[in-house]
């Protein structure tokens, strides 16, 4: 097996079907390398996907075309103890109004269409293909193999769009060779099968609408948080945990998964469900410091291999990010095909579109938020101190009652510290 | 959820030949193994008594959290499976 293109695109997620549908729909002949059996199979995620500018661009009729489940017209935070819970939700008409400000979705289904469209626009899919090594000559990247199999793609250009670890970017020169456990989160999920009336009524929904709720508090104290979403027949319930937090703490994903869904009150979210699947993958989470070089000689990085992820503690925002930069990498593709010039000069306009876009910028703009994160209070002292004062202020049992600012600043001391409070909310102010 | 019946609802088509190898000796002098504790799908076991690490690759969600924690680079092998084996997601 020895075929040539005009580029490969390594990963077809939403970063590389992006890439490789932009490419192929300028005429371009690329391959779309896939390591699973389908776009898709190896992919899970939060459970969001946000309004995507650039696929409503290549796609007038996105949402009209893309496979998705609810619309999200509830959002809802939830601070958490072991035993109780205090919860804000926004419940926006709007929300409810075309265009809609996010849907659930199931990757194998999602990333497997977008895959599709690039099909359909002329790029050809190579599935079951786990790319194994950079192939050059005389210096130059020429194409890549493929692991367990003989002979090679052959392509002057590649898009690495391999997922959170790129082995690509490594191999390219890229990447650092090792990732900081401060820098990453590995997230996990169960999968809840529940009949659609049933999820209706249980949290206030009709039509196609949808929840979604985050949870601070769940962790044990682990850093991290658990969100929820509803499908049309089904529940997805999930946790994230930072991975220096995690490997020290001595506390299991699947332990602390299942203590979040015995949590009384989320217990109550979920029962009558019948678990369907559990999944786990990484998130790049040290946003703007975290970036690789995004440009070498013949390759450019996409997607979560150039860790574009933002995780400011409110939104996790990934897929949109990486399918723009999936979309801005196949520009700066065709046009160095173009001028017949792949070095990293040649291919700079990448670098360039992504930086004049809200990708880089956002990334820049909240910077500091991923140390602001990694403030253990928040996961513990906090939901905590919202629970006690909330509990305090409804508690009515016949004693005279304090004022509330004190009220509120007995729990403050008692949980967190008056100074921390102080320092802590400093912090968030800067960093948001 | 029993994370004993991973199989049960996770489906997977595993390779013979193993995508991750461990040189468990190096695990031995590590003071920290937060791969045995973080990994999502336990597929390292640290046996106190034996001072042996054991990992099975049969239920690897594929997820890279043992790459990120090991700071001993305790690893022979990290990639990911050959094209088409491993875990097969339907719904997440």
């Amino acid at each position: 097996m020895s075929k040539a293109y005009q580029a490969i695109v390594i990963g077809a997620g939403p970063a590389g079907s992006s890439a490789a549908l932009t490419m192929a729909r300028a005429g371009m002949d690329v391959a779309l390398v896939e390591r699973g059996t389908f776009p898709g199979e190896k992919n899970m995620f939060g459970g969001l996907l946000h309004r995507m500018p650039s696929l409503e661009r290549i796609f007038p009729d996105f949402w009209e075309r893309a496979p998705l489940e609810r619309h999200i017209v509830k959002k809802g935070v939830t601070f958490m103890t072991g035993d109780s819970s205090f919860s804000t939700t926004i419940e926006a008409g709007n929300f409810d109004n075309p265009p809609y400000n996010g849907y659930t979705v199931f990757r194998p289904r999602f990333d497997r269409w977008l895959a599709e469209e690039a099909v359909a626009a002329g790029a050809t899919m190579i599935t079951r293909s786990t790319v194994d090594e950079i192939v050059r000559k005389d210096g130059k990247i020429a194409g890549v193999t493929i692991l367990g199999r003989s002979g090679q793609l052959n392509a002057p250009v590649l898009v690495a769009a391999d997922g959170v670890l790129s082995f690509t970017a490594q191999k390219a020169g890229l990447r650092k060779p090792s990732f900081d456990p401060a820098q990453m989160a590995v997230g996990v999920k169960a999968l809840i099968d529940m009949p659609r009336e049933m999820i209706d009524d249980r949290f206030g929904l009709v039509r196609d609408q949808g929840f979604a709720n985050e949870f601070v508090g769940c962790t044990e104290g682990v850093r991290g948080g658990g969100c929820f979403y509803t499908n049309y027949d089904s529940l997805s319930l999930g946790l994230v945990f930072h991975l220096a937090s995690l490997r020290t703490s001595g506390k299991t994903p699947y332990d602390l998964l299942n203590a979040f869904m015995e949590q009384p009150q989320v217990a109550k979210m979920i029962s009558g469900g019948k678990l369907l699947e559990y999944s786990a993958h990484l998130i790049p989470e040290g946003g703007y410091d975290m970036i690789p070089e995004l440009v070498g000689d013949g390759i450019v990085v996409a997607g979560d291999a150039a860790a574009l992820c933002n995780a400011t503690g409110l939104n996790l925002e990934g897929i949109n990010l990486a399918s723009h930069s999936g979309i801005v990498a196949g520009e700066a593709v065709i046009a160095a095909h173009q001028a017949n010039n792949f070095s990293k000069q040649g291919l700079t306009a990448y670098k360039k579109l992504l930086e004049e876009s809200f990708v880089i910028k956002d990334l820049k703009q909240f910077r500091k938020a991923p140390h602001m994160l990694h403030n253990n209070r928040i996961y513990q002292e906090y939901p905590q101190m919202m629970c006690d004062f909330m509990e305090s202020i409804y508690r009515i049992e016949g004693a005279p009652k304090e004022n509330v600012t004190k009220q509120f600043l007995k729990s403050a001391k008692e949980k967190v510290g008056l100074g921390n409070l102080l320092a802590d909310g400093f912090s968030a102010w800067r960093s948001l | 959820m029993n994370i004993d019946e991973i199989f049960d609802n996770t489906s997977f088509n595993i390779d013979r030949e193993p995508h991750i190898v461990l040189d468990t000796t190096i695990c031995t002098g590590c003071d920290n193994r937060g791969c045995v504790n973080s990994c999502p799908a336990r597929c390292y076991t640290w046996s106190e008594e034996d001072q042996k690490m054991t990992f099975v690759h049969d239920g690897c969600l594929e997820c890279g959290t043992c790459y990120v924690v090991c700071h001993m680079n305790a690893f022979t092998r990290w990639r990911y499976p050959r094209g088409g084996f491993g875990v097969a997601y339907r719904m997440t």
